[in-house]
């Protein structure tokens, strides 16, 4: 079994951030190995593990992103393909997609996995676009899956309870962060890693181009950030707990008049 | 004249209320720029909807009949909505921002060519251009995202607008839908249920949620106890889903659900970031906490500091005394 997962390099969102003229700025420069990714990544390492094969990881990227396939591959990945594309700029949803389905149009797999989204963007489009684009059936937010004769099971997280879906071969599966915990690399797995191959691909490689994948797929367009808006500031009580939850009930059921 | 089309989720004969708050923004939308409103709703009963949606002003309400819709699965709904876009060329899809909505979503509009802005908190249509406010970065902040695609769609949060009625008289329009189900690479073999998983949470009205300070199984009594008193669907943050004290399903935040209901209690949460971006919108906050600097009392209406294990059972005790009246 071969199977393909589609990682992303994003900054740390645990670092903080500030707004300026409307672009963002964080203390750290640090960029990771998306949480969504990552249970992507253990998930197929358990799949290969329970039923043999081997784990390739795919990434668009600039060379600062190098690391973080580095990483995926010190987890157990046994292979990485590097899409060099140094400046990311005005790329959305649509263009990665487009750039992850020409490399898997010329690849081989018998299931793509990818994050439900990312912790950047929040977006989750990729994954339901590039299975669009190959033709695969899939399933987004997956919680689990399995390999049965021939068939993926998934578990995904639906609107009310978990729903099990059965896949074809090859097939897509978007990966919740509830699905695993991702191993921490061991110190041999690093050591390891550092042999694997990485084989990088360029947009041309693939027959596309920056300024094509621009005008012809990219129909979104970035135009800043703002701060979240706050609430108004409520009431605060301290006290005795039977004077706290009388206040609290006669508010609900005459001021917010709520119960 | 071209149109605002607004996918409509429901369920067991119930329209999700985050469908008609879609659809009451959507009607504001379509006024302002010249275009008609119409909505769609896939089912294996779809008339059994069509009453409710017309008390919100659809010009159109398209129906589109057949059992597979009853199966959860995408490629259904990815085939029927893309039949209509294709026969009614609508300017916007619209959806409210659920987890079957989010699954489509990506497949849709890259088969259709449309710019997407998933999981907006708001939106407008102004001519040429649909103008999106996103959380991001952990919902840390909001990106403003815009698309000049000629077809853009739209998934919307719950509780970003209200839901208001505007009685009108809606054509309703029956789409023959063609699907062979045996040519399905996808199968729904059982959909699994928990306890606390019965209602969507999304929908709820009134929504407990617990956080680390519940700390065990009698903390897990309280909340159960509190939500029963109040008819409650129950929540949890993510320190008590990873611990297992709650099933993963409750989490809510920004990579769990987002809810809007009109009353909602944290207990024992101390209100990050990621937990908040979850229940923002919700109208009235109780928050139960000892920590008197813990950041959920600068979201809640109203804020109790104190042992949420002495304030339960209180508090659970004279709410079902005011429920008898």
């Amino acid at each position: 079994m071969k199977i393909s997962v589609c990682i992303k390099q994003v900054p740390d969102v645990s670092a903080p951030i500030t707004i300026k003229d409307g672009t963002l700025s964080q203390d750290s420069d640090r960029m990771v190995l998306d949480a969504y990714s990552a249970s992507a990544v253990e998930e197929a390492l358990v799949l290969t593990g329970a039923h043999g094969g081997e784990v390739e990881v795919v990434l668009v990227g600039p060379d600062k992103a190098k690391e973080t396939i580095r990483k995926a591959l010190a987890m157990g990945a046994a292979s990485g393909v590097h899409i060099h594309v140094e400046d990311m700029s005005g790329l959305d949803s649509a263009a990665f997609a487009e750039i992850l389905a020409a490399w898997h149009k010329q690849s081989s797999y018998d299931a793509v996995l990818t994050g439900k989204q990312s912790q950047d963007t929040d977006a989750g489009l990729t994954g339901g676009m590039l299975a669009w684009k190959l033709d695969l059936p899939y399933c987004a937010n997956a919680v689990g899956l399995t390999y049965e004769g021939g068939k993926f099971l998934v578990k995904r997280q639906g609107d009310t309870g978990q729903e099990m879906v059965e896949l074809e071969s090859p097939c897509l599966v978007t990966c919740s962060n509830d699905m695993n915990d991702p191993r921490i690399p061991s110190l041999k797995g690093i050591m390891q890693s550092k042999k694997k191959p990485v084989k990088t691909v360029t947009l041309d490689d693939l027959g596309l181009s920056l300024d094509g994948v621009k005008g012809g797929v990219v129909k979104t367009e970035g135009k800043g950030f703002k701060d979240v808006p706050g609430r108004e500031p409520g009431k605060k009580f301290e006290g005795d707990p039977a004077e706290l939850v009388s206040q609290l009930v006669n508010l609900l059921d005459n001021e917010a008049k709520v119960l | 004249m071209s149109h605002i089309l607004v996918y409509i989720a429901a369920t067991d004969g119930k329209v999700k209320r985050s469908s008609l708050e879609v659809l009451s923004h959507c009607r504001k939308l379509a006024s302002e720029n010249g275009l008609k409103l119409t909505a769609a709703v896939l089912d294996a009963d779809p008339s059994r909807y069509t009453e409710t949606l017309s008390k919100y002003g659809p010009d159109t309400i398209f129906t589109v009949k057949h059992p597979v819709f009853g199966n959860h699965l995408n490629t259904p709904v990815i085939e029927a909505l893309s039949n209509i876009i294709s026969d009614s060329a609508p300017r916007l899809v619209a959806f409210a921002s659920t987890e079957s909505a989010k699954e489509v979503m990506g497949a849709l509009s890259a088969r259709h060519q449309a710019g997407a802005l998933p999981d907006v908190a708001s939106f407008t249509l102004n001519g040429d251009v649909v103008e999106a406010e996103r959380p991001v970065m952990s919902a840390k902040v909001l990106s403003l995202t815009s698309s000049n695609s000629p077809l853009v769609m739209v998934s919307v949060r719950s509780g970003s607008y209200d839901a208001t009625e505007q009685p009108g008289t809606a054509a309703v329009q029956e789409v023959a839908f063609d699907f062979d189900t045996a040519g399905l690479k996808n199968v729904l073999k059982e959909v699994l249920s928990s306890a606390g998983d019965k209602v969507d949470l999304s929908e709820a009205e009134v929504v407990v949620a617990a956080g680390r300070g519940i700390k065990d199984a009698d903390g897990v009594k309280l909340v159960e106890d509190l939500a029963d008193a109040l008819g409650a669907a129950i929540g949890a943050s993510r320190a008590v889903t990873e611990s297992g004290l709650f099933p993963a399903t409750l989490q809510i935040g920004q990579t769990g659900k987002v809810v809007s209901p009109q009353l909602y209690f944290a207990v024992g949460i101390s209100g990050a970031i990621q937990h908040v971006a979850g229940m923002a919108n919700s109208k009235v906050i109780v928050a139960i906490n000892k920590d008197p600097d813990a950041p959920i009392f600068q979201y809640a209406t109203y804020g109790l500091v104190g042992d949420l294990f002495k304030i339960l059972p209180l508090l659970t005790e004279q709410i079902r005394s005011v429920k008898a009246g």
